[in-house]
C-alpha cells in the first residue's frame, strides 16, 4: 500500500516543484523588466502601476463570479458605469465625497446584481453557453442605453482637488492619486482571496465553484450561493465603479471597453486565480504605458494589449487541450 | 406547408421586394436599404453559429470590406463592382489566416477574440497614416451608379439574395449535418469522422467573405469610411438581436427578425434619438429568456405539434424527426 501513496506524493512534489521554477522564472523577469524601466523610463513605470491598478480593480469581481458562478458577464464594465453615474448623483445632490459614497453604492448595487441575477442570469444557468453569453451581452447594452437615454451620451466629471496631487522624486514629477487604484486592487484581491479561504461561506462558495452538483449533495444551497456571489461581485464592481469617478469622466459607453479587458485579464490569470489577476494587470499595464512614451507610437498601445491577451488565450488554450 | 407553398412564398417576397423602389418614395426605399444591408449580415452571422461558434466581430469583417473597397477604388481605380468582391476576397482571406488560430478556439474565448480582433482592425486602420487615411478615414470621389437609389437598393437586395444563397447551401448540403453535430457535441462528432477543423473554417471564411462584400457595398452605397463608422459596434449588435428575434440557425429566422427590428428601430430612431438602442438590448435579454428559439423556432414548433397532433402516419413521424435535428 506504501507504493502507490509514495508515487503519488512524488508526482505532487513534481508538480509544485515546477510550480514553483516557473513562477520563480516569471518573478526574476518581471523584477528585471521593473528595474529596467526604473533606469530607462520611471514615468512609464509609474504609469503602467496606475494603470495596471485600474484594470485589476474592475477585473477582480469578474474574476469572482466567473470562479464560482462560471457565468461570463459581458455586463460587468456597464455594472461599474451604472455605479459611477449613482456616485456621481450621490456627489451633486448629496454632496458625497466618492469614497464615502462607494459604501451606499456598493449596496445599492449588489441589491440591483440580485435583482437582475434572480430576474435573468438564474433562468440561463442550465441553458447552453450561448445563451448566456447572448443574454449578458443584452443586458449590457440595456444598461448602457439606458443611461444614455437618460442622461444623453455627454461626458461628466467631477473636479475634486485631491486628485491632483503630485509628487516629485529627484527631478520627477508626478501624480500620486492614481495609485489609490493600485490599493483598491490590492485590497479586492487580498480580502477576497482570505474570504474564500477562511469564511465559511468562502469555503462553501469555493466548493460550489469547482463543482455545483458535489457541493449540493454535501448539504450546501447552491442557488442561494450563486445569487450572493454574483450580488457581491456587483457590489464590488459597484465600489470600484464609485472610486473611478474620482478622477476618470463618465459616459454610457465607459464600461465597455472595461468588460473586454476584464474578461481578458481573467483568461490570463486562468478562471479561479483571483490574485494572478494582480500581475497580469501588472504585465498589460505596463506594456501598454511603455508604448504611450514612445513618441509617435501612442495609438497603438491598444493593440499591443490585445496582442498580448489573445496570444495569452492561446498558449492557454492550447496547453489546457494538451493535458 | 405545401410544396408548391414553400416555392410560392419565397417567390412572392422576391418579387415583391425587387419591385419595392417603383412603388415607393425615396425615404422608404433608404430605410429598406439599410434593412437589407443588416439582413445581411444577420444571414451572415448564423451561418457560422451554426457551428455553435458566436462571433462578436461582424463589425470587423465589415469594416475590413469597407476599406478593402474604398482603398481598391482609390489606389487601383479598380471598377466599383469589382471592388465589392475584392472586398469579399479580402476579409475571407484575412479570416483564413486568423482561421488557423483562433478556431482553436471555443465558447466565450471564441467570442472574446473575435470582439478584440475587430478593436484590433480598427486600430491599425486607425493608425495607418495616409494609405488609410487616418482617423479622418477614406471619400469616394463618386458614389457607385453615381448614387442612383433605385440601383443602389438593388444592389443591396442582391447581397441579401447572395447571403441567402449561401445560407440556404449551409442549410441544403451536409454541412448543415457536420455544423449541427460539432455544435451539439464535438467530441462525438469528431469520432464520427468529421473534421472538425475544416467544417469550422469553411463556415468562418463563407460568413466574414459575406460580411467583406456587405463592408464593400455600404461603403459604395455611402462613399465614406472612418474607423469610428465602420467599426462601429452598431453593425455586430444589429444583426445578432436581428438573428436572435427572427430565429437562429435558419434562413427565413433573419430575414424575418431583420424586417421587424430593422422598420422598428427606423421608427424608433425617429422618436427617440438617443439611446434607442435600449430596445435592443432589451429585445436580446426577452428573447433569450422567453423564447430562444425565435419567432421562427416557434413557428417551426407548432407546426411540429400540429403534425403530430393531426394524422398520426409513420410520415409525420419522420417528418417530426428531422425536425428536431433542425436543433
Amino acid at each position: 500500500m506504501t507504493g502507490p501513496s509514495l508515487e503519488k506524493d512524488s508526482i505532487v512534489t513534481d508538480v509544485s516543484r515546477s510550480r514553483l521554477r516557473r513562477s520563480l522564472l516569471w518573478g526574476t523577469l518581471g523584477a528585471v523588466v521593473v528595474v529596467a524601466l526604473l533606469l530607462w523610463k520611471p514615468t512609464a513605470l509609474i504609469y503602467g502601476v496606475q494603470r495596471a491598478g485600474l484594470y485589476a480593480a474592475v477585473a477582480i469581481p469578474m474574476a469572482l463570479v466567473l470562479g464560482i458562478v462560471h457565468i461570463v458577464n459581458l455586463a460587468h464594465g456597464e455594472f461599474m458605469m451604472v455605479a459611477a453615474y449613482l456616485a456621481y448623483f450621490a456627489a451633486r445632490l448629496l454632496g458625497l465625497d466618492p469614497f464615502i459614497a462607494l459604501v451606499p453604492v456598493a449596496v445599492v448595487m449588489a441589491v440591483f446584481g440580485l435583482v437582475v441575477y434572480l430576474l435573468t442570469i438564474k433562468h440561463t444557468l442550465k441553458a447552453p453557453e450561448l445563451n448566456q453569453l447572448i443574454l449578458t451581452f443584452g443586458l449590457g447594452i440595456a444598461l448602457s442605453q439606458t443611461v444614455n437615454l437618460m442622461f444623453t451620451s455627454q461626458s461628466w466629471k467631477l473636479s475634486l482637488n485631491y486628485v491632483t496631487a503630485s509628487a516629485t522624486v529627484g527631478d520627477l514629477s508626478f501624480g500620486v492619486f492614481d495609485f489609490v487604484y493600485a490599493g483598491v486592487a490590492i485590497i479586492l484581491a487580498v480580502g477576497l482571496k482570505l474570504f474564500l479561504t477562511r469564511t465559511r461561506f468562502g469555503k462553501a462558495a469555493l466548493a460550489v465553484g469547482q463543482n455545483p452538483r458535489g457541493a449540493a449533495i454535501v448539504g450546501i444551497n447552491v442557488d442561494r450561493t450563486y445569487a450572493i456571489v454574483f450580488a457581491l461581485a456587483v457590489g464590488l464592481v459597484g465600489a470600484v465603479g464609485s472610486v473611478f469617478l474620482t478622477k476618470q469622466a463618465i459616459f454610457p459607453l465607459v464600461g465597455g471597453p472595461y468588460t473586454m479587458k476584464s474578461f481578458c485579464l481573467v483568461a490570463m490569470a486562468g478562471v479561479g486565480n483571483i490574485v494572478g489577476v494582480l500581475f497580469c494587470s501588472l504585465a498589460l499595464g505596463l506594456s501598454e504605458s511603455i508604448i504611450n512614451s514612445i513618441r509617435g507610437y501612442a495609438g497603438w498601445s491598444n493593440i499591443v494589449f490585445f496582442a498580448i491577451i489573445i496570444g495569452t488565450i492561446l498558449v492557454r488554450s492550447f496547453r489546457e487541450r494538451k493535458a | 406547408m405545401t410544396r408548391a407553398l414553400r416555392i410560392a412564398i419565397p417567390a412572392i417576397v422576391i418579387a415583391a421586394a425587387v419591385l419595392i423602389p417603383f412603388v415607393s418614395g425615396p425615404y422608404p426605399l433608404a430605410v429598406a436599404r439599410s434593412v437589407l444591408i443588416y439582413m445581411a449580415l444577420a444571414l451572415s452571422w448564423d451561418i457560422l453559429l451554426r457551428s455553435g461558434q458566436i462571433s462578436f466581430g461582424i463589425a470587423g469583417f465589415f469594416g475590413i470590406g469597407a476599406y478593402a473597397a474604398a482603398l481598391a477604388v482609390l489606389k487601383t481605380s479598380m471598377s466599383p463592382v469589382l471592388s465589392i468582391l475584392g472586398a469579399g476576397l479580402v476579409a475571407g482571406v484575412v479570416a483564413f489566416l486568423l482561421g488557423f488560430v483562433i478556431l482553436r478556439l471555443r465558447a466565450v474565448y471564441f467570442s472574446i477574440t473575435t470582439l478584440a480582433l475587430a478593436e484590433i482592425f480598427r486600430v491599425i486602420i486607425q493608425n495607418g497614416g495616409d494609405f488609410t487615411g487616418g482617423p479622418e478615414g477614406l471619400v469616394l470621389p463618386k458614389l457607385i451608379f453615381n448614387g442612383e437609389a433605385k440601383a443602389l437598393y438593388w444592389m443591396a437586395l442582391a447581397t441579401v439574395l447572395l447571403a441567402c444563397m449561401v445560407s440556404m447551401i449551409f442549410q441544403r448540403s451536409k454541412l448543415r449535418f457536420a455544423l449541427t453535430a460539432i455544435r451539439n457535441n464535438e467530441l462525438s462528432a469528431r469520432s464520427s469522422g468529421i473534421h472538425i477543423f475544416k467544417y469550422l473554417m469553411i463556415a468562418f471564411v463563407a460568413s466574414s467573405f459575406l460580411q467583406g462584400v456587405i463592408g464593400g457595398i455600404q461603403l459604395q452605397g455611402y462613399g465614406f469610411a472612418s474607423p469610428d463608422s465602420v467599426f462601429d459596434s452598431y453593425y455586430t449588435l444589429l444583426p445578432l438581436a436581428m438573428a436572435l428575434l427572427g430565429g437562429i440557425y435558419s434562413t427565413p429566422g433573419p430575414i424575418l427578425g431583420a424586417i421587424l427590428l430593422g422598420v422598428a428601430a427606423e421608427y424608433l430612431k425617429l422618436k427617440i434619438p438617443y439611446g434607442h438602442l435600449v430596445v435592443y438590448g432589451i429585445i436580446i435579454v426577452l428573447v433569450i429568456l422567453l423564447m430562444p428559439q425565435g419567432l421562427f423556432g416557434l413557428y417551426r414548433k407548432r407546426m411540429k405539434a400540429r403534425a403530430s397532433d393531426g394524422e398520426r402516419a409513420p410520415g409525420a413521424e419522420r417528418a417530426s424527426g428531422a425536425e428536431v435535428r433542425h436543433g
